[in-house]
């Protein structure tokens, strides 16, 4: 399996089952794609390609190319497409799909935990799914003893794995300060203990910042999130106070003194667009004209109906956005003013192992979330829906049937997902996302899955050119 | 190669552990795939 496109000047052919990335001229993009619209051709290449095949599918390629290109040229594209055949980067076998059974009967671990430490919030965000921080439920604070039961329950879940991560989430944890400075010393005191290695998050909208805050968090927390939309009025339509207010003009100067103090980096400032800013690269331009250099903006999650939710009239325009985007990208790299845009990092020799590209992000079993109150979720989107309640601090894991379910998310279990060129990019996507749109947590969100391959190929075409500016 | 250029060098990282971090898959870094 293939995929073929055409972005910003260069021909790409991604091989899916390697991962290989081949920039090509156009005339072995030709070639490539008279093979891959060829029927015959791809059934035969599931088993031996041998030397009469590749006599004849050659004779293929030059009946169908040889008023566009010369003999001898095209015989010299043919060969390549051999050697990378038989290289095994393209067209490539799937390897993968028999040990992906496999999977689900490895040993149960947990190693993230989403600490909701507040229920509440001081902003009233219009599309959050906390609803104001309350979850669908009440307000409330995580008692530091929850906390450390919370920490035990990892430390005890988390079998041999050394690195553990905790997420400070919320609400707005910073209204739970002290619990939050009480439960990282905790932490550290536990990770000596039992051997373990703890990476410290926290997740701030930023209005509680000040100088004693960010001491701490520069010398505890290995990566922070800082909320913020963008521009000052998209910024603000979407992201009041409690009070109606405006909140751009309180926290920007607190984040770019945090983005300093932090070395530009550790950090992501990270927004949210919806239908209303759909030309949301002015925003990333935005965040970089502001001086911050770890940037990410994601489409909103929200119910259909919402006024601002995405809509299928939408995606064609977001899809042009992120090419502006890209664009952008390479023209401040050039300009030595670069930035990070979290969705199109992309490390193409350093990336996961097959089997993480397989399994996704571990919800319902690697990670889960943890309410103030100690219960435990399959992540932090389903928290406050009771049907997916998994257990609590106390007791453990008592729905073991639906941890069970969520390990057998992967990218095979998803039907949606076999023909997807992205699959070992996005992973199967957002089970959350899926339930929340299908009913089905071993779903995809179509819309997203949209928005995902544009930003694979957005992503691919930056290394490209990285690749061919040196 | 004269038409092509392969961008990236690395089915080897077949031969797990779990360590990396956790909530995009694939823009994530492994430790050990060096």
């Amino acid at each position: 399996m293939i995929h073929q496109y055409k972005n910003n000047g260069y021909d790409i052919i991604m091989d899916i089952n390697s991962g290989a990335v081949h920039v090509v001229d156009d005339i072995l993009y030709d070639a490539v794609k008279v093979l891959d619209e060829n029927e015959e051709f791809k059934e035969i290449i599931k088993g031996d390609f041998t030397d009469s095949y590749k006599e004849k599918f050659s004779d293929e390629i030059k009946n169908n190319l040889k008023d566009k290109y010369s003999h001898d040229d095209l015989c010299e594209a043919i060969g390549e497409i051999y050697n990378l055949i038989d290289d095994e980067t393209l067209f490539s076998k799937d390897l993968y799909e028999g040990i992906v059974e496999n999977l689900p009967s490895m040993q149960t671990v947990v190693k993230a935990l989403c600490l909701h430490v507040t229920h509440d919030c001081n902003l009233a965000c219009k599309y959050c799914f906390a609803e104001e921080g309350e979850y669908h439920g009440e307000r409330g604070l995580m008692s530091l003893e929850v906390g450390k039961k919370a920490l035990d329950f990892i430390i005890e879940n988390s079998g041999s794995r050394k690195n553990l991560e905790v997420d400070f989430f919320g609400g707005e944890p910073l209204m739970n300060w002290e619990v939050v400075k009480e439960l990282v010393k905790y932490g550290r005191q536990r990770e000596k203990e039992a051997n373990k290695n703890f990476r410290f998050t926290l997740t701030t909208n930023g209005m509680l910042l000040n100088d004693e805050v960010m001491e701490f968090l520069n010398k505890e927390m290995s990566n922070v999130v800082i909320s913020l939309d963008g521009r000052k009025e998209v910024n603000d339509r979407m992201r009041p106070r409690r009070g109606g207010q405006g909140s751009y003009d309180v926290i920007v100067p607190k984040f770019q003194k945090l983005a300093e103090s932090r070395n530009q980096t550790d950090y992501y400032i990270r927004g949210t667009f919806t239908r209303y800013n759909l030309d949301f690269s002015e925003d990333v331009k935005h965040f970089a004209d502001l001086g911050f250099k770890q940037i990410s903006i994601e489409p909103v999650v929200a119910p259909k109906e919402a006024d601002y939710a995405i809509r299928e009239e939408d995606v064609n325009k977001i899809l042009d956005e992120y090419d502006n985007l890209a664009k952008e990208f390479i023209k401040r790299r050039k300009e030595g003013k670069g930035f990070n845009f979290f969705h199109f990092m992309i490390d193409l020799d350093q990336g996961p192992c097959i089997y993480k590209r397989m399994s996704g992000c571990g919800a319902g079993s690697e990670y889960l979330a943890v309410t103030p109150w100690g219960d435990l979720y399959p992540c932090h989107q389903f928290v406050g829906n009771t049907d997916f309640l998994l257990g609590n601090v106390d007791e453990g894991i008592k729905r073991t049937d639906l941890v069970s379910k969520f390990k057998k998310c992967n990218v095979y279990s998803r039907s949606e997902c076999k023909d997807c060129f992205a699959k070992f990019y996005c992973s199967g996507g957002c089970a959350a996302n899926s339930f929340n749109f299908t009913g089905d947590i071993n779903s995809t969100y179509e819309i997203g899955c949209k928005m995902q391959r544009k930003r694979v190929e957005c992503s691919i075409m930056l290394k490209a050119d990285e690749a061919f500016s040196e | 190669m004269k038409h092509v250029k392969t961008l990236n060098e690395k089915k080897d990282t077949m031969k797990g552990c779990g360590e990396c971090q956790t909530c995009t898959v694939g823009n994530q870094k492994c430790e050990n795939n060096k």
